[in-house]
C-alpha cells in the first residue's frame, strides 16, 4: 500500500520550547490513523505542520506527495481539515457557507449530495447561528468535504458533543473509511480511537511512546486481563498465590480485589472457589479486557483528559 | 482564483446587508447626519453638508469595515477555518477593500442625489474625479484599518486603536471643523493627518473647481498609502489571536504614515495647505444661499424697484422677486430682512492708488510693507462697500499677486483690476480728491471725523494723523490749479452733455481715505447738482463699463455676481445714506466686515 502520509525525524521548536521532539510515522491510503495524547503532547503541531499551517523546525514530510512547507497552496487544494473550534458567521446559511468553500478549491464535490449524506439537507436554508452544536459539527464535517479530499484531517471532531450526536459523527467517520479515503484523527476519547482507528500513535511530551493497532497496543503492553471481584466479608490481605496472576491489588476495606491475569479462563474458576472456601460471599465479579486508557496511563502516567 | 475572489466579494456583501449594525452604521447613521446637518444648515452650504458626510462616510467605512471585521472574526474564530482553505490573507484583504468600496460607493452617490435633490445642491461637475478620489480616500483608510486590526489581539483593543485614528481625522482634517478654526499650531498638526489631504481633495472637487490632477499630492499620498498598507496588511495578517506578532511590526503603521509625515514636514514650511483651507473656507461661505427680503433695489442702471427680493446662491444673484417676499425657508435659504433699506450692487471706484496710504504718514514702518497695506486697503474698500476697485500706477506685480488672492479667496477683498484701457467718453471729475487736497494744505482735519474715515484708519495712525496734518499744511502753496467751483461746473455740464460719468476717487493722495472716499465722491457729486440716481450709476454699472466687466458687475440682474451693498435708508433722497452701511455681500458671500482687518 502506499503512503499518504510520511513523516521522519520531526522536530519543531517554539524559541527554547520543542514541542515535537522526533516524530517519525507513516499513514498508508484508506487507513485512519489516530493521535492520541494530553493536551500540549504535541499532537496539534504536527497535525498542523502536516497541514501547511506550520514550519517545521527539522525533519522529512510528505503529504500526498507534497511537501507541506513548500506548496502548501497545491496541499490544501487537495486536502480536508475539520479543525477544533471554528466558527462561522452567525448570519450565514449552511448552503452558502458551502458554496463559499467550495469556490476556493479546483476541484468540487456535489454540494446537495453532501448536504444530504450529513444530513443537514433540511437545514440548508438556516442561520449558523441557529444551528445545534452537532449539527454545527456536521457543517464543519461537510467544508472539509466540498473538494472531495483523498485525505482528511479531523482534529478532535467529537469534543464537547453529547453522545448522540458522538455517535452519528462515528458513523460519518465509518462512512468515510468505506469510500476509501484516508483520515488522520486526533482525539482525547480512547472509545473513539478503540472504535474508528486502524492504527493510534500516542503522543507524550512531543514523542511517539506506542503505536499500532488499538488491539496490539492493549496486548503489547499489558497482554492481561483484568477482573474485578467484590465481597461482602472483608478478604484476608495474605492471599494465596493464584497461577497466571501477574498483580494484584486490595482496597482499603478489604472488599474489592483486582487482579491482573494472562489467562483469566484459568484464573476465573480458582478465584471463584477460594472466596466460596472461605465463605467470604461473592457480591460482583467481572472480566474487562484492558482499554487503551490504561495502556495509556501505564506508558505516559497520567490520564488523557483531567 | 478570481472566482474566490469573486466568492469572497459575493458573501461579504451579503453578511454586510444581514448585519443591522453594518447597515445603520453605513446607511442609516451618515442619513441622520445628514438630515441633521441639512435641516441645522437651513440655507447653508448644501455641498458643505456633502463634504461633512462623505468624509464621514469615508473615514468611517474604510478605516472600521474591513480592519473591524477582521479582528471580528479572528476573535470568533472564523478566519480558523479559512486558514486551512487554499486561500490567502491578501484575497480576503483585497475582497474586504472591494466590498467596503462597493458598499460605499452607491452611499455617496445617493449623498449627492439627495443633496440635490433636497438641499439644492448643485450636481458634481467632476464625477469622474470624485469617485476616483473618494474611492482612493476609501482605500487609503480602509489599509489601515487593515493594519490596526494585523496590531491588536481583542476587538475592544481594536476599537480604541481605530478610533484612536478616527476623531483626530474626523475633527481635526476639516471634514467637521474648518482647519482656520485651530490655534495656528493645531493647524500644523492638522498638516500630518492623512484625513486632512482627503479633505483638501474632496471639497474643491465635489465643489468642480480643480481635478484629480491638481490634486496630485493628495493623490499621491493616499494612493501610496493605500498599496503600502495592503501590502502591509497582507504581510501582518494573523488568522488566529495565537499568532505572535513581531514587536518591531508595530513599526510599521509609521512607515505606512510615511507619505503624510514627509507632506507635513513639507507644509510647516510651505504652507499651501493653510491657503487652501482658507479658500475652502471662503468657497463655502460664498456657495450659502440667501434670501435679502423686501429691500428696495437700485438696479445700478438708475432703474428702482421700491419692493423686492433677491435670491444669492453659488455666488451669483439667482433671482429677483418683486412685490411681498417668498418664504426664505421654502428655498432653503437664509432670510435676510430688508424692509426700508436699500440694496445697491456692490459700488465701484474705477482709480485708486493702492501703493499709497491715503494719509499723512510718517512712520517708516509703513513703507516696509507694501503686500500687508494692499490687504488692508482692499479690506478698506470692502469694508466700505465698494466691492471693485481698479489700480492706477501701481507695480503691476503686486497687483498681480493681490487680483489673484482675492479671486481664489484665500484673501477678503474688494476685487481689483489691473490698469487697462479707459473708454474715452467717461468722465471721472474726482471732486473728493479735490476736496481732500485743499483740506490737506490748509491743515483742516474736519475730514477725519466722518464715522467711516475713522472706522478704515488704523487706530495706531489715527492718533498721530492730526498732527501730521498740521505738520504738513502748507497753505501758501497752491498746489491745485482747478477751483472747486470749476469742477463742480465741468462735472454739471459732462452730465448734460451725457458723458459716461464714473467714480474714480484717485484714493491714496492724503486725506483720500481707501473705501470711505467713494461716498464723499457721491455725497459732492449730488452737492454739485447731480441726480442721486446719476451719481449712484457711476460707482456701478458706468464704472463697470470702463472696467469692461458690466457682463457680471455692477447691476443687479439674475446671472450677475451677488456683490452687493444693503444701507439704511433711502441713498436716492439723502446721498449720505449709503455710509450707513448694514451689510456687504462679496461674491455670495455675507462679509463680516468686523473682522476685515482682523485677517491672518
Amino acid at each position: 500500500m502506499t503512503s499518504v502520509i510520511e513523516v521522519a525525524g520531526l522536530h519543531k521548536a517554539y524559541g527554547d520550547f520543542e514541542a515535537v521532539r522526533g516524530v517519525d510515522f507513516a499513514v498508508s491510503e484508506g487507513e485512519i490513523f489516530g493521535l492520541l495524547g494530553p493536551n500540549g503532547a504535541g499532537k496539534t503541531t504536527t497535525v498542523e505542520i502536516l497541514e501547511g499551517l506550520r514550519a517545521r523546525s527539522q525533519g522529512q514530510v510528505k503529504v500526498l506527495g507534497f511537501d507541506p512547507e513548500v506548496s502548501k497552496r497545491s496541499l490544501k487544494d487537495r486536502i480536508g481539515v475539520c479543525l477544533q473550534a471554528t466558527n462561522l458567521p452567525d448570519k450565514l446559511r449552511v448552503h452558502e457557507a458551502l458554496e463559499w468553500f467550495a469556490a476556493f478549491y479546483s476541484h468540487q464535490a456535489d454540494s446537495n449530495k453532501l448536504l444530504q449524506r450529513l444530513q443537514l439537507w433540511d437545514k440548508r436554508n438556516e442561520f449558523y447561528s441557529k444551528l445545534s452544536g452537532g449539527q454545527k459539527q456536521r457543517v464543519a464535517l461537510a467544508l472539509a468535504l466540498v473538494n472531495e479530499p483523498s485525505l482528511v484531517f479531523l482534529d478532535e471532531p467529537t469534543t464537547g458533543l453529547d453522545p448522540q450526536v458522538r455517535l452519528e459523527i462515528h458513523t460519518l467517520i465509518e462512512e468515510l473509511k468505506a469510500a476509501k479515503r484516508t483520515v488522520l484523527l486526533t482525539t482525547h476519547y480512547i472509545e473513539e480511537a478503540e472504535r474508528l482507528c486502524d492504527r493510534v500513535a500516542i503522543i507524550d511530551q512531543g514523542k511517539i511512546v506506542a503505536m499500532g493497532s488499538p488491539r496490539e497496543l492493549q496486548e503489547r503492553v499489558f497482554g492481561q486481563s483484568r477482573i474485578d471481584v467484590v465481597t461482602a466479608l472483608p478478604m484476608p490481605v495474605d492471599l494465596p498465590v493464584f497461577e497466571a496472576v501477574a498483580k494484584h491489588s486490595l482496597s482499603d476495606d478489604c472488599k474489592t480485589l483486582v487482579v491482573h491475569s494472562t489467562r483469566p479462563a484459568r484464573t476465573l474458576p480458582d478465584l471463584i472457589k477460594w472466596i466460596d472456601q472461605r465463605g467470604l460471599e461473592l457480591e460482583d465479579i467481572h472480566l474487562k479486557r484492558p482499554t487503551l486508557e490504561d495502556v495509556f496511563i501505564e506508558l505516559t502516567g497520567k490520564k488523557l483528559r483531567d | 482564483m478570481l472566482n474566490s475572489y469573486l466568492t469572497q466579494i459575493r458573501m461579504n456583501l451579503l453578511l454586510t446587508l444581514r448585519n443591522r449594525m453594518a447597515l445603520f452604521f453605513s446607511y442609516i447613521f451618515p442619513l441622520i447626519f445628514f438630515g441633521a446637518a441639512g435641516m441645522g444648515g437651513g440655507g447653508g452650504n448644501p455641498l458643505q453638508v456633502v463634504g461633512m458626510v462623505l468624509g464621514l462616510g469615508v473615514l468611517g467605512g474604510g478605516l472600521m469595515g474591513v480592519g473591524m471585521r477582521a479582528v471580528q472574526d479572528r476573535e470568533q474564530n472564523i478566519l480558523r477555518r479559512f486558514k486551512v482553505a487554499p486561500i490567502g490573507p491578501g484575497e480576503i484583504i483585497v475582497s474586504g477593500m472591494v466590498t467596503a468600496l462597493a458598499l460605499q460607493l452607491p452611499n455617496i452617490i445617493f449623498i449627492v442625489v439627495l443633496a440635490h435633490r433636497f438641499l439644492g445642491a448643485p450636481w458634481p461637475t467632476q464625477p469622474g474625479s470624485l469617485l476616483i478620489f473618494v474611492s482612493l480616500g476609501l482605500l487609503a483608510f480602509a489599509s489601515l484599518g487593515g493594519i490596526i486590526a494585523a496590531l491588536v489581539n481583542s476587538f475592544q483593543e481594536g476599537m480604541l486603536l481605530t478610533q484612536l485614528f478616527y476623531f483626530p481625522m474626523l475633527f481635526l482634517s476639516g471634514i467637521t471643523i474648518p482647519i482656520l478654526a485651530f490655534p495656528l499650531w493645531l493647524q500644523t498638526v492638522a498638516q500630518f493627518i492623512p484625513a486632512t489631504y482627503f479633505n483638501n481633495g474632496l471639497q474643491p472637487i465635489l465643489r468642480g473647481r480643480e481635478t484629480l490632477f491638481d490634486n496630485f499630492a493628495s493623490v499621491g499620498a493616499l494612493a501610496l498609502t493605500a498599496a503600502v498598507g495592503t501590502l502591509l496588511a497582507v504581510k501582518l495578517f494573523r488568522w488566529e489571536k495565537e499568532e505572535k506578532l513581531r514587536s518591531a511590526a508595530k513599526f510599521w503603521l509609521l512607515a505606512v504614515l510615511g507619505p503624510f509625515l514627509v507632506l507635513g514636514a513639507w507644509q510647516m514650511h510651505a504652507k499651501t495647505n493653510i491657503a487652501k483651507a482658507k479658500v475652502l473656507g471662503r468657497d463655502a461661505q460664498r456657495s450659502r444661499t440667501a434670501l435679502i427680503r423686501d429691500a428696495r433695489l437700485f438696479l445700478g442702471d438708475g432703474m428702482v424697484l421700491d419692493q423686492a427680493s433677491v435670491l444669492i446662491k453659488d455666488g451669483k444673484i439667482a433671482e429677483i422677486y418683486t412685490g411681498s417676499a417668498p418664504d426664505a425657508k421654502s428655498l432653503r435659504a437664509d432670510g435676510i430682512e430688508a424692509a426700508g433699506k436699500t440694496l445697491l450692487p456692490g459700488l465701484i471706484d474705477v482709480r485708486v492708488h493702492l501703493s499709497l496710504p491715503g494719509f499723512p504718514i510718517n512712520d517708516p514702518q509703513f513703507y516696509q510693507n507694501p503686500d500687508q497695506n494692499f490687504d488692508r486697503e482692499l479690506a478698506a474698500y470692502l469694508f466700505s462697500g465698494v466691492t471693485a476697485v481698479k489700480s492706477a500706477d501701481d507695480q503691476p506685480d503686486m497687483v498681480g499677486r493681490h487680483q489673484a488672492t482675492i479671486v481664489s479667496g484665500e484673501r477678503l477683498g474688494a476685487e481689483l483690476f489691473p490698469e487697462g484701457k479707459a473708454i474715452d467718453e467717461a468722465y471721472d471729475p474726482a471732486l473728493a480728491a479735490l476736496e481732500a487736497r485743499r483740506a490737506f494744505q490748509r491743515g483742516r482735519t474736519d475730514l477725519l471725523d466722518r464715522a467711516l474715515v475713522q472706522q478704515v484708519i488704523p487706530r495706531q495712525w489715527f492718533a498721530q494723523l492730526k498732527d501730521a496734518m498740521k505738520e504738513n499744511a502748507r497753505p501758501e502753496i497752491i498746489m491745485n490749479p482747478l477751483a472747486p467751483d470749476v469742477a463742480r461746473k465741468t462735472l454739471t455740464e459732462a452730465y448734460a452733455a451725457g458723458r459716461l460719468l464714473v467714480v474714480g476717487t484717485e484714493s491714496g493722495y492724503p486725506m483720500v481715505v481707501h473705501g470711505p472716499s467713494v461716498h464723499r465722491e457721491l455725497q459732492l457729486w449730488v452737492e454739485a447738482g447731480i441726480p442721486p440716481a446719476a451719481a449712484l450709476q457711476g460707482a456701478t454699472y458706468n464704472a463697470a463699463r470702463l472696467l469692461h466687466a458690466d457682463s457680471r458687475i455692477g447691476l443687479i440682474r439674475k446671472g450677475y455676481d451677488a456683490s452687493l451693498l444693503l444701507v439704511d435708508g433711502n441713498p436716492m433722497q439723502d446721498i449720505s445714506a449709503t455710509e450707513r452701511i448694514s451689510t456687504v455681500f462679496f461674491k455670495g458671500e455675507r462679509v463680516d466686515r468686523s473682522s476685515l482687518f482682523e485677517q491672518k
